[in-house]
């Protein structure tokens, strides 16, 4: 039975957070939903951890710019975590135009006892209460509850597409359009402007940027990338606003491939560091790349995402697929990348053997302990049994975003409103 | 020829994209839009470097590639790749360079500004109907007498939106000639044949055009008569929403996201071309009036589509309507 799906519903950003023990997802509704793993239990030692839901709250409520006249999403673009350091658990996350800070906390106690008030809460009157009590904390059913900390409003003129924690824990930066600013996580009604592409005249806009993210390491460090296909590393130490690149990450187009939508295909919809942070991945909207920090001239390795629409870019400009913004991640030893395509379909690549993977995100193959089959797109010729063929494929359903466990083989895919979770076999 | 429709379609669909995300909530998306832009202007680029129905041999579909508009060179030949884009004075070099033939040229074609000193256009950020999109868009499957858009007057949405997609009907004509040849004397009548049913008709109310015939003329100036009364309606209402966001603009803080004017783009379609050729920073359009000049010149943010292809679409004006 096809359940019907809510616009709000659909997911639109999946992360773990740094240990894996909390997976947090935001929606285009505007809501945060954190999952949690459950406990291992020593009576069933082979069962790996589950993931529950822990915590729901309504991050972003639409709004609207009077100004402008305009209409704020409230849809959660990302949401980064930040490490852990006491109890309680903090997360950013942003929509087009707005970071919050929220702090994710456990309640399990509450004081009981109070003699100022009666049973219903009103205030007693004074004249008839002879004693002060002081309230003692009475175990109390879990609660999670999630209250916003900070809110980082009015600094950004466009949308707003990356939001990426500093390694110092201090700072972090939100990216849009043009411009990236730079955040203390104390101070909401400032940011320094270290990244502004805008030109004086708007006319003479050829590119923006379209994501960016902090060195895992070295806080100094970070790079964006942009609609053009090329990724900027800035080093923030070189000069308060990085409009100058330290190193400058492009590969000559080949010019064999050129047609009307070669500059939609080159645009770079996301870029992540490697764990070691000695690599970037790029996802555009055909392929992935890794790119070594060291060399700025081409990327070392380029993976085919899916080449069989390269055809099919014009249905895919006009019903607007080209302009999917899918998402990629490392595994946490960086050995494998993935990616998600259309039909539900997501690919692993394994950077070692070179192999990859397709699998789908489906109900059917969903039950749990089944195996996922390795899915085939038949490109021409005849189509064997399994595969499907390109014409075939479901544009509807498009899994742009993933996430990895940061140290596990679990990965989180969204697949429209809903989600997946897949682990390794254990055997 | 092939390549010719193809590239035309994917200028509809294109400007279709642009129009459409002045509905579309959460305001309009720069990267989309700039995106859009690009195809727009290869698409033109390849339309307007397409000489002749049957000149070109098919190429892989979905992405043809076709002989870049290099100046001054035949256009027939076998496709040769992608070549670069047209140098920035390709706009302004458009009479002198365009080995084409002639589209029949309307320059007084009637236009959202021309035809409706209110026009919806006006409002451009402001007043975006749902129905002023579903009107272009049904308008772009129509053929439609430019007059009656023109005069249409159909007051409100109908009229301005049929004088924004006036150049991109999607009419076949048996005889082959590009879609929206034979309904009016306006955009995209390129039939080279005189012969043809696709005759251009005169333009009736509007200020006398040059010659229909002459496929190497198009001259910038001779059909330069029209956007300068088209133009106005359109200027005032942007003049009048730069004065509402320059108050607000001036506080640092509230900074209006850059737009461009979808209004511009339909009086580019819309009008001829005096001053549409200026490739200066702030020309190519004739509401070049500093609009991009920064914050002040927003448009209460519902458009941010300053890019330099609607200074690149000029030229595609220019050719849509010269003759």
């Amino acid at each position: 039975m096809e359940l019907e799906k809510t616009w709000a519903d659909i997911i639109s950003t999946v992360e773990f957070n740094h240990t894996g023990e909390l997976l947090a997802t935001g929606d285009k509704g505007g809501r945060v939903v954190i999952f949690q793993r459950e406990q291992e239990s020593k009576n069933q030692v082979h069962r790996r951890g589950e993931y529950n839901v822990y915590s729901t709250f309504q991050s972003h409520e639409p709004e609207f710019d009077y100004l402008k006249s305009l209409e704020i999403e409230e849809k959660i673009n990302k949401i980064r975590w930040l490490p852990q350091q006491n109890a309680a658990y903090f997360l950013l996350s942003t929509n087009d135009k707005t970071v919050k800070l929220w702090k994710v906390s456990e309640r399990d106690k509450r004081p009981e006892g109070y003699n100022l008030k009666d049973e219903e809460g009103r205030l007693r009157d004074p004249a008839t209460i002879t004693t002060l009590r002081v309230p003692v904390l009475r175990p109390m059913d879990l609660m999670v509850e999630a209250t916003p900390r900070r809110v980082f409003a009015n600094a950004h003129t466009y949308h707003i597409n990356s939001i990426s924690v500093n390694s110092d824990y201090e700072t972090y930066m939100s990216a849009d359009d043009l411009r990236i600013n730079l955040w203390n996580f104390e101070i909401t009604n400032q940011s320094f402007n270290i990244v502004d592409i805008k030109p004086a005249n708007m006319e003479e806009l050829t590119e923006v940027i379209t994501a960016a993210e902090f060195h895992p390491h070295h806080c100094n460090s970070f790079v964006y990338s942009s609609s053009k296909g090329t990724i900027r590393l800035c080093d923030m130490r070189a000069s308060a606003l990085c409009d100058r690149h330290s190193k400058f990450f492009e590969e000559p187009e080949d010019p064999s491939n050129r047609s009307f939508f070669s500059e939609i295909i080159s645009s770079i919809s996301d870029v992540k560091f490697s764990h070691s942070g000695r690599y970037i991945m790029t996802r555009d909207y055909l392929t992935v790349k890794v790119w070594d920090l060291n060399m700025e001239n081409r990327p070392i390795e380029t993976y085919q995402v899916h080449d069989y629409l390269r055809s099919k870019l014009c249905s895919l400009y006009e019903n607007d697929c080209i302009f999917d913004k899918f998402e990629c991640v490392w595994n946490g030893s960086d050995s494998v990348i993935m990616t998600g395509s259309y039909n539900n379909f997501f690919r692993m690549f394994d950077r070692n053997t070179k192999r990859d993977v397709t699998l789908e995100a489906s109900r059917e193959n969903s039950k749990p302990r089944a195996i996922l089959k390795p899915r085939k797109v038949c490109v021409g010729g005849k189509r064997r049994k399994d595969e499907i063929s390109v014409d075939s494929l479901d544009f509807s359903k498009k899994i742009l975003h993933t996430a990895w466990h940061p140290s596990e083989n679990i990965i989180a895919v969204a697949a429209t409103n809903n989600l997946y979770i897949f682990q390794d076999k254990v055997n | 020829m092939e390549f010719k429709l193809e590239a035309h379609r994917i200028v509809s669909i294109s400007l279709g994209k642009i129009y459409n995300s002045r509905v579309q909530r959460g305001g309009i998306k720069l990267h989309k839009n700039l995106l859009v832009s690009l195809v727009l202007r290869s698409a033109r680029q390849v339309y307007l470097s397409d000489p002749c129905p049957g000149l070109y041999l098919a190429g892989p579909a979905g992405s043809p590639a076709v002989p870049p508009p290099q100046p001054g060179e035949p256009a027939a030949g076998p496709p040769a790749g992608w070549g670069e884009p047209p140098p920035p004075a390709a706009g302004a070099a458009w009479p002198e360079i365009e080995p084409q033939p002639e589209r029949p040229a309307d320059p007084a074609t009637p236009r959202a500004g021309d035809a409706e000193p209110g026009a919806p256009m006006t409002g451009a950020g402001e007043t975006v109907r749902g129905g002023e999109v579903e009107a272009a868009e049904a308008a772009w499957r129509r053929v439609e007498g430019p007059r009656e858009a023109a005069e249409g007057g159909a007051g409100g949405p109908a009229g301005g939106s049929d004088g924004f997609p006036e150049g991109l009907r999607e009419a076949r004509r048996h005889c082959g000639c590009p879609p929206g040849a034979a309904d009016r004397p306006g955009p995209l009548g390129a039939c080279p044949r005189v012969d043809c049913c696709c005759a251009p008709r005169p333009a009736e109310d509007e200020p006398p055009a040059p010659p229909a015939v002459g496929p190497r003329k198009r001259g910038a100036a001779g059909v330069g008569g029209g956007p300068a009364p088209g133009s106005s309606p359109l200027k005032k209402p942007r003049r009048n929403s730069e004065e509402q966001s320059g108050g607000a603009a001036e506080e640092e803080e509230e900074e209006e996201m850059e737009t461009g004017n979808v209004a511009n783009l339909i009086s580019i379609f819309g009008s001829s071309f005096s001053g549409l050729l200026r490739k200066s920073p702030g020309g190519g359009r004739e509401e070049g009036e500093g609009e991009e000049s920064g914050p002040e010149a927003a448009e209460p943010g519902q458009i941010c589509c300053d890019k330099p292809v609607l200074r690149d679409i000029n030229p595609w004006s220019t050719a849509i309507v010269a003759f």
